[in-house]
């Protein structure tokens, strides 16, 4: 009886691959031509396979959750021969090999199939080989910029006059010649630690919701408090909790594994001079907002005085940002680069608010609390999720 | 009073046999004749017994040379054409260069091959054989450009120990001119900036060093300072100077007039890749003649070898990547 192999068809031009989400048949199964036998995910849509033709599934090659390029046999089928040839399959070579070389089960008007040629197979989309334009950089103007300590990012204010608008040589020799006319001054070491923080960060597709929230329980816990938590330190703890119930959010995206993180340890930010630091608090889930306020004081002096050991910064896995203390209500921070996720915390203002019990506008302290995240790993339901939890965790600072 | 580059040949040929008495001539009617392109005019009768006609059998006249150097000559041997020096290929390659290799006997010969493209020539009377050699260790390959430099470096390669593959160009015969023979020369394996440029640098040699000149010339007027590099030998390669020049203007452009394949071109521009990677602003590009054997029809040969213009539209593209 001749086998009859089941193979990823083309899915859509640009689909190179697809994952196996389920078979819908199992080995010993009868099906149809045309029956649907395996759900698969792509990139663009999750689709499914049909049997080429009516037969016995023999065995399943392929397993669910692993990906298979377009032409991978995934399975076969056993059918009899006037069944393979009614839908123009031929039988006459090898079982499977020859048949497989038909990538997408078509009929090729009963002529014997061609034996498979060499082909290579496509993990994910081609590459142009000549990947030119503005963005290529030659070997003269990289080496030209290693030498001057200069990055990618310098060179956004030069428009190129080489092919496609890269910019050549001789138009970074001009930048910097112009550069020369100016005052120019030392960046801090700080200031080049932050901004290569935010230039690698910026590689991501970074994005921002956010939300009003109000802000009196908060006020009234803290004035009825001894010793009295700082606002961000509220926030931090917040985020703590609902990313301990739930931590993939804050997870990043490596290759295509989600890397997910090993402790709550939550950092935020802390201006000092001509930078930012970040101070981080490890474990944020395990200790109430009271626990965490003597050990929160003491690394913001540390961070104040630029004494922050290298233990106490670091491998957090997210980060607070409390703009409100510069009287900002809105803003869209970027996460650091190791991190997915930064929450802001925007200053407080008095606002109506409409209540339904009174039937009137009444006053609130009313704060904005943005989420800035990577949009690789999460998307806006996700990040909306989180922050509105965050925003009902803040609503009950008792509970903190 | 002006000399021709063939006549500094032949200067260069006669002031070698009078000032040494080992040096002599041997190739097909190089006597009474004067030679195919009359490069030895008069020398049998100056130097009588010393330019010897040789049989119609380039493996003879190399096998005779060798052997003459062994016993302490140092003969110039004239291929009538360099395509017709293959058949002399085994002496070549396989003799006179590993001679000293195998035996610390020196084997100081001069083989002289008029190569190059000129029209109508066709396949076996056109080919530019410098690549082919230049392949194998043993031997030196000089590509002079200029009329001193037929003069010098052949005069140069008379008095080395290695045998010299000498490759003059036809083309170059009769129109390239010069006011005097030169008094002093820089020595062989030492390339020289013909012109200086910034934006681009041309590396050729032998005829197409003219060629690239005019292309330069072309792309003046449209803002192109072109620096143009002529090797002068193609082996030893001057690479100090081909590298400084790409130092200087961060593009190459590799102009030879034998076959892409494995040739000249092929080595300068690998040598610039792997010592000079981060001086290129743009891929390094070369410009060779078609890989077709070479057409008899004029319109065909000169649509086959690389020319001025088709050097300056080359690098055009190269100085718009």
């Amino acid at each position: 009886m001749p086998q009859i192999p089941i193979i990823m068809p083309q899915l859509g031009e640009s689909i190179a691959e697809a994952t196996i989400v389920n078979f819908s048949v199992q080995a010993g199964d009868t099906v149809e031509a045309d029956q649907n036998v395996v759900e698969v995910e792509t990139n663009k849509a999750n689709l499914t396979v049909t049997s080429p033709c009516r037969g016995r599934v023999r065995q399943w090659l392929a397993r669910v959750g692993e990906s298979y390029p377009v032409g991978a046999v995934l399975g076969y089928l056993d059918a009899t021969a006037e069944d393979a040839a009614r839908v123009g399959l031929d039988t006459s070579g090898p079982a499977g090999a020859a048949a497989a070389a038909d990538l997408n089960g078509k009929s090729e008007g009963g002529r014997p199939a061609q034996p498979p040629g060499v082909e290579p197979i496509v993990r994910g989309l081609p590459v142009p080989a000549s990947a030119g334009g503005a963005s290529y950089m030659s070997p003269r103007l990289k080496a030209r910029m290693a030498e001057l300590g200069l990055h990618a990012a310098d060179l956004a204010g030069v428009a190129g006059s080489g092919a496609a608008g890269r910019v050549t040589v001789q138009d970074f020799e001009r930048f910097v010649a112009g550069l020369e006319t100016h005052r120019m001054t030392q960046a801090s070491p700080m200031r080049v630690s932050v901004a290569d923080a935010m230039r690698r960060s910026w590689t991501r597709p970074l994005a921002s919701v956010g939300l009003p929230f109000c802000l009196d329980p908060i006020l009234a816990h803290r004035k009825a408090s001894h010793p009295k938590a700082a606002p961000t330190l509220y926030g931090l703890r917040a985020l703590a909790l609902a990313l301990a119930e739930n931590s993939a959010p804050a997870g990043r995206l490596v290759g295509q594994k989600i890397v997910h993180p090993k402790a709550i340890d939550i950092g935020w930010a802390v201006e000092v001079e001509d930078g930012v630091l970040v101070p981080v608090l490890r474990n944020a889930d395990r200790f109430t907002l009271r626990e965490l306020i003597p050990q929160y004081e003491a690394l913001l002096e540390q961070a104040r005085q630029r004494r922050l050991s290298p233990e106490a910064t670091g491998g957090s896995i997210a980060t607070v940002t409390n703009f409100g203390t510069f009287g900002l209500t809105w803003a869209t921070p970027i996460p650091l680069p190791e991190q997915t996720l930064v929450l802001g915390m925007g200053a407080g203002r008095r606002v109506p608010h409409w209540s339904a019990e009174k039937h009137q506008f009444v006053p609130i302290m009313e704060a904005n609390l943005t989420l800035s995240f990577d949009h690789r790993v999460l998307d806006g339901g996700a990040a909306g999720r989180l922050l509105t939890r965050v925003v009902h965790l803040l609503g009950h600072p008792e509970r903190l | 009073m002006s000399v021709t580059y063939l006549e500094a040949i032949r200067a260069a040929q006669a002031r070698a046999l009078a000032e040494d008495p080992r040096v002599f001539i041997y190739g097909q009617d190089v006597g009474a004749f004067g030679g195919a392109f009359k490069a030895t005019k008069n020398l049998a009768r100056e130097f009588p017994g010393r330019v010897v006609d040789a049989p119609i059998s380039e493996d003879a006249m190399v096998g005779l040379a060798v052997g003459a150097a062994i016993e302490g000559m140092r003969p110039i041997v004239e291929m009538q054409f360099a395509d017709f020096s293959t058949a002399g290929f085994n002496q070549i390659v396989n003799q006179a260069a590993t001679l000293f290799w195998r035996t610390e006997v020196p084997c100081p010969i001069v083989i002289r091959l008029p190569g190059g493209g000129t029209s109508g020539s066709g396949p076996f009377h056109s080919q530019s054989m410098e690549s082919v050699y230049a392949h194998y260790p043993g031997l030196l390959v000089f590509t002079p450009a200029t009329v001193e430099d037929a003069y010098s470096m052949l005069l140069e390669a008379v008095a080395l120990d290695d045998p010299v593959i000498f490759c003059e160009h036809k083309l170059l015969y009769y129109h390239l001119k010069a006011e005097r023979l030169p008094t002093e020369a820089l020595p062989a394996g030492k390339a020289r900036v013909t012109r200086p440029g910034r934006d681009l640098t041309i590396v050729a040699y032998s005829a197409m060093v003219h060629e690239a000149l005019a292309a330069a010339a072309e792309l003046q007027p449209e803002g192109w300072e072109i620096e143009v590099v002529d090797l002068r030998s193609v082996k030893p390669l001057d690479t100090d100077t081909v590298v400084a020049s790409v130092a200087r203007t961060g593009r190459l452009l590799c102009v030879g007039e034998s076959w892409p394949w494995g040739g000249v071109t092929a080595e300068v521009l690998a040598r610039v890749a792997s010592e000079g990677f981060e001086l290129l602003d743009a891929p390094p590009q070369r410009l060779n003649a078609k890989d077709t054997p070479i057409p008899f029809h004029p319109t065909l040969w000169a649509a086959h070898r690389p020319t001025a213009r088709s050097i300056a539209a080359a690098a055009r593209n190269l100085l718009r990547s």
